[in-house]
């Protein structure tokens, strides 16, 4: 089950790659193969027992008795965590590639086959039991991004993937660092036996910590998302900000704390203090972004550092809630980079100065938008909500004053999603918006529904999330 | 005490026999060149080097064992090590050969070019399994002097006489350095042979400056080969100015015979040295981080730009060396050998649009190039993230097993720098994939297609062998590590 979850986007990009197919032809087969993933997730979700822990597992030797040091396995298995971030993995991509093929992007075969590649390395990399498959899963996700926003980006797209590039390669060769290190001194690549490590070395601990926050990011390594956001085909932004910012999450709460969790005691404060200062730094730039993709960008900061406060909380609570939460800005944030698209694609800016008035005649548009809206700010009955309560509660529980001043976080996302909206869908019609300015057409409702409808489920059966995620 | 055993030594022709194979072929060439007409000696050359190579890595394959033996005297030392590293050379010959297949220069001169890449992979075979200082110059003089005609051969390009002519000079410094550093060795010592200079430092003094100042020279001399910075100067316009084949061959075979060559002399004849030489190495593999890298930043032509990143990987590799374990030799073996793949791909590649477009290739040259030919485009991007060491490419469990290995010895500071040298190589490394899928590019129909299939071969083959040893590298770990157990014991 895992390793065909692994497999069907790979092999599906090498089908799309090779077969010199038409335009067309190249979409359906690489919105199949995505919707084909989809599927398998959901059934792994309904085969999911939620009283066992790891499931669905493989187990091989890859290479090893590196003179008796450590083994690399191909271990792979699928926890409460991993099943749901390979699902959102799977949604992010799907909803990714029908955006893609509805906008008509240049090169479909390289460009549909460098999506459904990064699917398959970020499935590895959530469903990865062994430290070096890992790490393999976690660089081959970059790959086919730095391509993706290097050759089909905006106009300062070369400088947008440098910045980035930089910056991810910092962390995840300083990561390569911290792996060999734990497999000489450890003797072992396994998660399972690795779990209870319990190791005390501060060095190797930030080797990984630094990948993982750079990646989530974490104030004040955020110095890429700006301009990476901003220069990136929009799918490929909303797949950054919603699924692959997870990535680092995940890496913190799969297998850093787990690792070095006495160490990660010791510098809880730096983490919390730090991710705080990230969480109203990013709220205030958002408020202030001029530019739709810029406030869900700055936004997209601070709601990760509200999951890091969530994670270095270090208790039950806290976990639970930075766990959901990922899930539900994972796709909240899809959602609105998405329908960011959908106006770029009518109006060609995403600048406050040139939209507005979008509501006017357009009811299906500006009820999506105030959707997505309704969800990023977290609204009581929300799914978010609920996840934001619980970090909430975590910070409360580690120290009172950290929840109080993470609650302003919350404050915030109202201020700046009400803009956000606004600035769209009220005002006065914009420059670039005229009356012939379409609302959004079946296709496009196909995108944008299902995920508003995730978030509608979610918000219904909230525990149906937790109790799987936790388990 | 110096014994001259000269009536006494026993000939083992096992030892020698892929040098005699490979040079028994190198005069057949000759003879074909006075007896064939032109256009049949070179389809037939072709043929004799390219199953040269076959038959010996067959005899090398057959006489591959574990326990490693003395030959003639204690002047060539045939263990797994020394096999592996002649496998490498054999293969990397193979491969060379199916790259110069077609190419415009090898026109009028493929029975000489074929004959001395045959004689230079003697010289190759022989310096890897050579346990005396005294085989070492005769061995590495031998090769040398083949590749510097080589690099020269196509005499119709000042490019390449002027990287044969720089060559040459660089390279006879170096040798003559080792030589002399082999002399003051000998002189303190009063031995040639590896064991032997171990044994008698032991006896002896190991802070004698005549020792350690030839030690010093050595490595210096070996550092030429090896392309390591300060000794590098040599390479760019080497790289650069050879036939596009023949830069194929040195990048993979000069720089394993080096590697194995630097690591067995010092690990077997100055053990008792290793704090001053692993220093020496740091230092030396530091350097070549800094230069190789820097520099290849900045080149727009593709072979100086790897002959550059070439200099870059010498830091890896004495990372390893430095290591001086068998993890670390064990690292080497895995690294050498997938670094041979990568390098004869890519090199394979430039030759390959070298062809097309009849000049040297630039990386602008490649713009869009994987929508025309998305084999060798796909290719190339593998060849490159192998290079930096990405996964899932072979280059990837290379640099780890390195990593592994420095972190072992302690010498993790090594391990990061290679880190930051990795980052900077990234730079450089993926503006070829980017320029290959630009979007925009439009690629004219290229015509003169004739010869292509055996280069592309030799760059198929070499992709798979990157991807393969990526998901499957446990056999070859496996040899690697008895080579290593095969030189350091245990």
């Amino acid at each position: 089950m895992t390793v065909a979850l692994i497999l069907i986007p790979l092999a599906a990009a090498l089908i799309v790659a090779v077969l010199p197919l038409p335009r067309r032809s190249t979409e359906a087969l690489a919105l199949g193969a995505a919707l084909a993933e989809l599927a398998l997730g959901v059934v792994a979700l309904i085969r999911f027992d939620t009283t066992k822990g790891v499931q669905f597992a493989t187990d091989r030797l890859w290479f090893g008795d590196l003179v008796s040091k450590a083994d690399a396995r191909f271990s792979f298995g699928i926890s409460g965590l991993s099943l749901f971030m390979v699902l959102l993995t799977a949604l992010g991509v799907f909803s990714a590639i029908a955006t893609a093929a509805w906008i008509g992007r240049a090169r479909p075969r390289a460009y549909f086959s460098l999506l459904l590649m990064l699917e398959g390395a970020l499935v590895l990399l959530f469903t990865a039991r062994d430290l070096v498959l890992f790490y393999t899963g976690w660089e081959a996700m970059m790959i086919p991004l730095y391509v993706l926003i290097g050759v089909w980006g905006g106009r300062e797209r070369r400088r947008a993937t440098f910045t980035f590039f930089v910056y991810t390669l910092v962390g995840s060769l300083l990561m390569l660092v911290g792996v060999a290190w734990v497999g000489i001194t450890q003797g072992t690549f396994e998660l399972d036996a690795l779990q209870n490590a319990g190791i005390t070395d501060a060095g190797p601990f930030f080797l990984f910590a630094a990948a993982f926050c750079i990646k989530a990011p974490i104030f004040p390594l955020h110095g890429w998302l700006p301009l990476t956001y901003r220069e990136s085909p929009i799918e490929v932004t909303a797949l950054l900000s919603g699924v692959i910012s997870k990535a680092g999450a995940y890496g913190l709460l799969a297998w850093a704390l787990p690792l070095f969790k006495p160490v990660a005691e010791d510098y809880q404060w730096w983490f919390a203090g730090l991710a705080l200062a990230g969480l109203v730094y990013g709220s205030l730039v958002a408020f202030r972004a001029p530019d739709a993709r810029g406030v869900i960008a700055y936004s997209s900061l601070g709601q990760m550092n509200l999951i890091v406060i969530g994670i270095f909380a270090l208790n039950a609570d806290g976990f639970t809630g930075a766990t959901f939460q990922m899930v539900n800005h994972g796709v909240a944030s899809l959602a609105a980079f998405l329908l960011i698209g959908l106006v770029e694609l009518r109006t060609g800016t995403d600048l406050f100065r040139w939209l507005g008035g979008l509501a006017n005649r357009r009811a299906a548009l500006s009820t999506v938008f105030l959707f997505a809206t309704m969800f990023a700010l977290a609204v009581p009955g929300s799914s978010t909500f609920v996840s934001e309560l619980y970090i909430l509660l975590g910070a409360f529980r580690f120290e009172p004053w950290l929840g109080a001043a993470a609650a302003t976080g919350i404050v915030l996302a109202a201020m700046y999603m009400l803009r956000w909206y606004s600035g769209i869908a009220h005002e006065t019609e914009g420059e670039r918006v005229d009356p012939a300015t379409p609302d959004l057409r079946p296709y496009e409702l196909g995108i944008a529904v299902p995920l508003v409808l995730v978030l509608l489920a979610m918000s219904a059966w909230p525990s149906g999330v937790m109790e799987r995620i936790v388990s | 005490m110096i014994t001259l055993a000269a009536d006494t030594v026993p000939v083992s022709w096992s030892a020698i026999a892929p040098e005699i194979v490979l040079l028994g072929c190198a005069c057949a060439l000759l003879c074909i060149a006075v007896f064939m007409p032109r256009g049949l000696a070179r389809v037939a050359s072709a043929g004799v080097a390219a199953g040269g190579f076959v038959a010996a890595m067959v005899v090398s394959v057959t006489q591959y064992e574990d326990t490693a033996r003395y030959a003639f005297d204690h002047t060539l030392r045939i263990d797994s090590f020394g096999q592996a590293g002649r496998l490498v050379v054999f293969s990397a010959g193979l491969l060379a050969v199916l790259v110069a297949w077609g190419s415009p220069w090898l026109r009028d001169r493929a029975v000489e070019c074929f004959a001395l890449l045959l004689t230079a992979a003697a010289g190759m075979s022989l310096l890897v399994v050579a346990n005396s200082f005294v085989t070492v110059f005769v061995a590495l003089e031998l090769f040398s002097l083949c590749l510097y005609v080589l690099v020269a051969l196509d005499v119709d390009d000042l490019g390449s006489l002027e990287g044969g002519l720089k060559y040459l000079i660089v390279g006879a410094v170096g040798a003559a350095l080792l030589l002399y550093g082999s002399a003051l060795v000998y002189g303190a010592t009063g031995a040639f042979e590896f064991d032997r200079i171990a044994e008698a430092v032991r006896a002896g003094d190991n802070r004698d400056p005549l020792l350690l100042t030839g030690l010093g020279l050595i490595l210096v001399g070996l550092g030429f080969k090896a392309n390591a910075a300060p000794f590098h100067m040599w390479t760019p316009d080497a790289y650069q100015g050879a036939p596009t084949a023949v830069t194929t061959f040195m990048s993979a075979a000069t720089k394993a015979v080096a590697l194995v060559t630097t690591l067995r002399v010092l690990v077997v004849a100055f053990p008792e040295q290793s704090e001053l030489w692993t220093t020496l190495l740091a230092a030396l593999a530091i350097a070549s981080f800094v230069v190789g890298n820097l520099a290849a930043l900045r080149q727009t032509d593709v072979k100086r730009m790897l002959a550059y990143s070439t200099i870059g990987h010498t830091g890896f590799l004495f990372t390893a060396v430095a290591a001086k374990s068998v993890l670390g030799t064990q690292a080497l073996v895995y690294y050498l050998v997938v670094y041979a793949a990568t390098n004869i791909g890519a090199f394979g590649i430039v030759a390959v649009r070298e062809r097309e477009i009849g000049r040297p290739v630039q990386i602008d040259d490649f713009r869009g190039y994987a929508y025309r030919r998305p084999v060798l485009g796909v290719a190339m991007i593998v060849f490159m993230l192998s290079l930096a060491g990405i996964p899932p490419t072979a280059g990837f469990i290379g640099k780890l097993t390195i990593f592994s290995a420095a972190v072992d010895s302690d010498l993790t500071y090594l391990a990061v720098a290679g880190v930051v040298a990795t980052m900077v190589a990234l730079v450089y490394y993926l503006r070829v994939p980017f320029a290959m899928l630009d979007r925009e590019a439009r690629v004219p129909i290229v015509r003169n297609r004739t010869g292509m299939v055996p280069a592309s071969l030799a760059v198929a083959v070499s992709a798979l062998a990157v991807l393969v040893l990526f998901f499957i590298p446990g056999p070859l770990l496996d040899v690697a590590k008895t080579a290593g157990q095969s030189l350091l014991g245990g």
